[in-house]
């Protein structure tokens, strides 16, 4: 690949630029540079960290290591998801892990046995960061698909209550509020995908061009990806609200509680 | 009144608290068909929770309940349910035009068989004076006593053989409350457990309780 490489002391010149922003904020007094110091310092270490740590992971391309990467990633993202909705980690953490492992593994071996027709599934190069795209977005999904889902439950209960007085099933009470929380959490990946290619080049592709591929082929990479991505939320978000409401409702379809932290 | 028959509604010895707040203690009452009886008693007395007891909303932590000889448990419930319909003081009764919120329960797999019952809405509709251009608003723009009258016609349309009615009226003018209780008391068949504190009410029911901290302190 002809990519020019960034030295450290290039890289580190490119901190300059943030004196724009920096003087903007000092000018109007916006409360952010401390924040903005914070981000910044916290991106550079963890995107390094990870960078030194998949150079590793990369070199020994051991299937069961990388198994174990996306399992980890997998955990560290329901673990995110709970803190996101304020739930017990109990009773959630088992069926949101079944989600985003099923959201991530079915569109993950789409992409790779299907699209790429890869002859080794479990390649470093390709499983970890598509995996990683994937899972990024089905944790954003997820968080949005359940707090809509549990918090419009919750504001509503009365109205939920009705309809199971009304002779309901509790499929049939529920179903306007999983309409409401799967067009919460589908419709901005939705928004923003008919906007590629006017709007934005999105990441994944630009990376590819910038890797001296030849852009078309960048293009067919990131058409792929976004069927996986959208698909891979949509199995996520589906999945993790029929799956998380078998836990959260007593025999009588009343909303445990006892399931939020406050 | 059938005395001789299953009573439609059997509580035995209800306890319900709420931490250290007893709401029922040692709380009986049967209501046989086509009985009218009136719950009246202070805010906090326990007349929701009553209700909530027998929807399945809430669980006394003791005490039994039958709805027409049918003991109510997890497996129960979702039946008797379907004996019963619910207006409260202030129905939620969801989103849309108001003619879609009241079709939308014959859309229930329960309810299906009653959808020919849609066919008396307008016939309801002015019995109980409510113009028949509200029907094409948005629920959320009738005022109280439209939403109650509203619920009220969704719950007779719904054909159930017992009526729970929570403050049903409360916010109805003269007239209204005259019509809905001149209705409700030619309906021979039906049993109601009415909770009020309208005197257009007492007059038409059979029985009248006084709940006190969760105990009936009078009835007759």
């Amino acid at each position: 690949m002809n990519i020019i490489d960034i030295s450290p002391m290039s890289l580190a010149m490119g901190y300059i630029l943030l004196l724009v922003p920096s003087g903007f904020m000092l000018w109007y007094r916006v409360p952010l540079i401390g924040r903005t110091a914070i981000s910044i310092f916290r991106m550079t270490v963890q995107l390094l960290f990870v960078g030194f740590y998949l150079q590793f992971i990369f070199h020994l391309d051991n299937p069961f290591i990388n198994i174990a990467w996306v399992l980890l990633m997998l955990a560290v993202a329901d673990l995110s998801i709970i803190k996101g909705i304020g739930v017990r980690k109990g009773r959630f953490m088992m069926p949101l892990l079944l989600s985003l492992f099923s959201g991530t593994a079915i569109p993950l071996l789409v992409f790779l046995w299907l699209m790429l027709q890869m002859p080794g599934v479990m390649d470093a190069q390709y499983v970890i960061p598509v995996s990683g795209m994937i899972l990024g977005n089905c944790l954003r999904t997820d968080i949005i698909g359940l707090r809509s889902f549990y918090g419009s439950l919750r504001k509503t209960e009365r109205e939920y209550l009705n309809r199971l007085a009304q002779g309901a099933t509790m499929e049939e009470a529920l179903k306007p509020y999983k309409q409401e929380a799967f067009e919460n959490a589908l419709s901005p990946f939705i928004a923003s995908m008919a906007t590629y290619g006017l709007v934005t080049l999105p990441g994944m592709m630009t990376g590819v061009i910038l890797g001296g591929v030849d852009p078309f082929i960048a293009v067919k990479y990131q058409i792929a990806i976004m069927i996986a991505i959208f698909s891979g939320t949509a199995i996520t978000v589906f999945s993790a609200i029929w799956l998380t409401s078998r836990k959260s409702f007593d025999l009588y379809g009343m909303l445990d509680r006892e399931i939020f932290v406050q | 009144m059938k005395y001789d028959t299953v009573p439609d509604i059997e509580m035995n010895s209800l306890f319900l608290s709420f931490g250290s707040k007893k709401v029922l203690d040692n709380f009986s009452l049967r209501v046989y068909p086509g009985m009218k009886v009136l719950i009246r008693g202070r805010s906090g007395a326990g007349k929701t929770s009553l209700f909530n007891c027998l929807l399945g909303f809430v669980r006394p932590q003791r005490g039994e309940i039958f709805i027409k000889g049918k003991k109510l448990s997890p497996s129960s419930i979702w039946e008797i349910r379907q004996k019963l319909a619910f207006v409260a003081q202030e129905p939620d009764l969801g989103t849309g035009k108001v003619r879609e919120v009241i079709e939308r329960p014959f859309s229930y797999k329960a309810n299906r068989y009653l959808s020919g019952n849609l066919g008396k809405l307008q016939e309801m509709w002015d019995l109980f004076l409510l113009d028949t251009t509200l029907l094409e608003k948005d629920i959320r723009s009738l005022s109280g006593g439209e939403k109650q009258r509203a619920a009220i016609v969704l719950a007779l349309l719904l054909d159930r053989p017992v009526l729970l009615l929570d403050e049903a009226s409360s916010a109805l003018d003269r007239d209204s409350k005259q019509a809905v209780s001149d209705y409700l008391r030619k309906c021979e068949d039906r049993t109601i457990l009415a909770i009020s504190h309208d005197e257009e009410w007492a007059s038409c029911c059979d029985s009248k309780i006084d709940l006190l901290e969760g105990k009936a302190v009078s009835g007759k």
